[in-house]
């Protein structure tokens, strides 16, 4: 008798404890979830940085409705490196995360990044968390 | 007629030209921004953005700051998140922005030794714009200038609401760092 109650007590316990695990879990999983990691996204849009510039130039908000937060492929060529950032076409400055080595001025390249705004004091669009393709 | 189209065409060019000479800019695109809003005994909530613009013109001591909202970076994601969609809502309003004066600013007198400046201005995020002063060090080293400060702002200047479900967690007065990096 004593024995049964004591297995009927073990049980409860240890479907509480179940429970309390899994929303323990499910509520960090929640809370603590994994960065985005826009190299392993698929790219929603794969556009040229002439034509990047260019729609953000005839009108930044209906282009940040298209882009922003959008993870991007960039062709264009390199016309400068400073720091973290490539810069193409003179017109879309592209952020990494990571030290990068020289790219090569003048050199035609595929980047993927995360599209962040029109940056007016320069006349650039900017792109962060960027890899080379 | 004729005289006043080419007085006019004189002044602009005479206008241009003093620009080009007297107007040394300094810029940086690597500007870092930090604001912190951290309550004690609660995690850290705090943000960097590591690409801000800024532009000075070292005549007359103006000074402009862009940053994209969308760079800044938390540690936590869903901080993240919740910074761009609930709070400055960065879809809409995609950049804050500073521009202001450098108050009795001469690059001839800068050294290697920050001094301090006042730096008064207006600050735009949100949608909203409110005055800001804070004292800036400056220094320079050969075509180097380099600006340190912060000040504090409320979220509701900005038209910022915190919840009050969070309002424990996150500071009223959130406490803003900026290091520029400026060249020629």
């Amino acid at each position: 008798m004593f024995i049964l109650i004591e297995m009927k007590m073990k049980k409860r316990i240890i479907i509480t404890l179940v429970f309390l695990i899994g929303t323990g879990a499910l509520l960090y999983g929640f809370l603590y979830k994994e960065a985005r990691d826009v190299s392993n996204e698929a790219s929603a849009f794969t556009v040229t940085a002439k034509k990047l510039s260019d729609e953000y130039l005839a009108n930044t908000v209906h282009a940040d409705a298209k882009y922003l937060n959008k993870t991007i492929d960039l062709n264009g060529v390199v016309t400068d490196v400073k720091d973290s950032l490539v810069i193409i076409n003179h017109k879309v400055v592209c952020g990494f995360d990571t030290a990068i080595g020289n790219p090569g001025i003048n050199k035609n390249i595929t980047i993927k990044g995360r599209c962040i705004g029109f940056d007016e004091l320069f006349g650039e669009v900017k792109l962060d968390q960027c890899t080379i393709k | 007629m004729k005289t006043r189209f080419l007085e006019f065409i004189l002044c602009m060019v005479f206008i241009l030209v003093s620009a080009c000479f007297y107007g040394q800019k300094y810029s940086t695109r690597t500007g870092n921004l930090k604001f912190e809003a951290s309550m004690s005994s609660f995690e850290e909530v705090a943000a960097e953005n590591k690409t801000a613009s800024a532009v000075l013109e070292s005549s007359k001591g103006d000074l402009a700051v862009l940053a994209l909202m969308k760079g800044f970076r938390f540690k936590v994601a869903l901080m993240e998140e919740h910074f761009n969609e609930n709070y400055v809502e960065s879809d809409k309003y995609p950049k804050a922005s500073f521009k202001g004066k450098i108050e009795g600013f001469d690059a001839s007198k800068l050294s290697t030794d920050a001094k301090s400046f006042t730096v008064t201005g207006e600050l735009t995020l949100h949608g909203k714009t409110k005055k800001v002063t804070d004292v800036a060090k400056i220094s320079k080293a050969g075509d180097t200038i380099t600006i340190i400060g912060g000040f504090d702002v409320k979220p509701g200047d900005f038209d910022i609401e915190i919840p009050k479900l969070v309002s424990k967690k996150v500071s009223e007065k959130i406490a803003v760092t900026y290091n520029l990096i400026l060249s020629k």
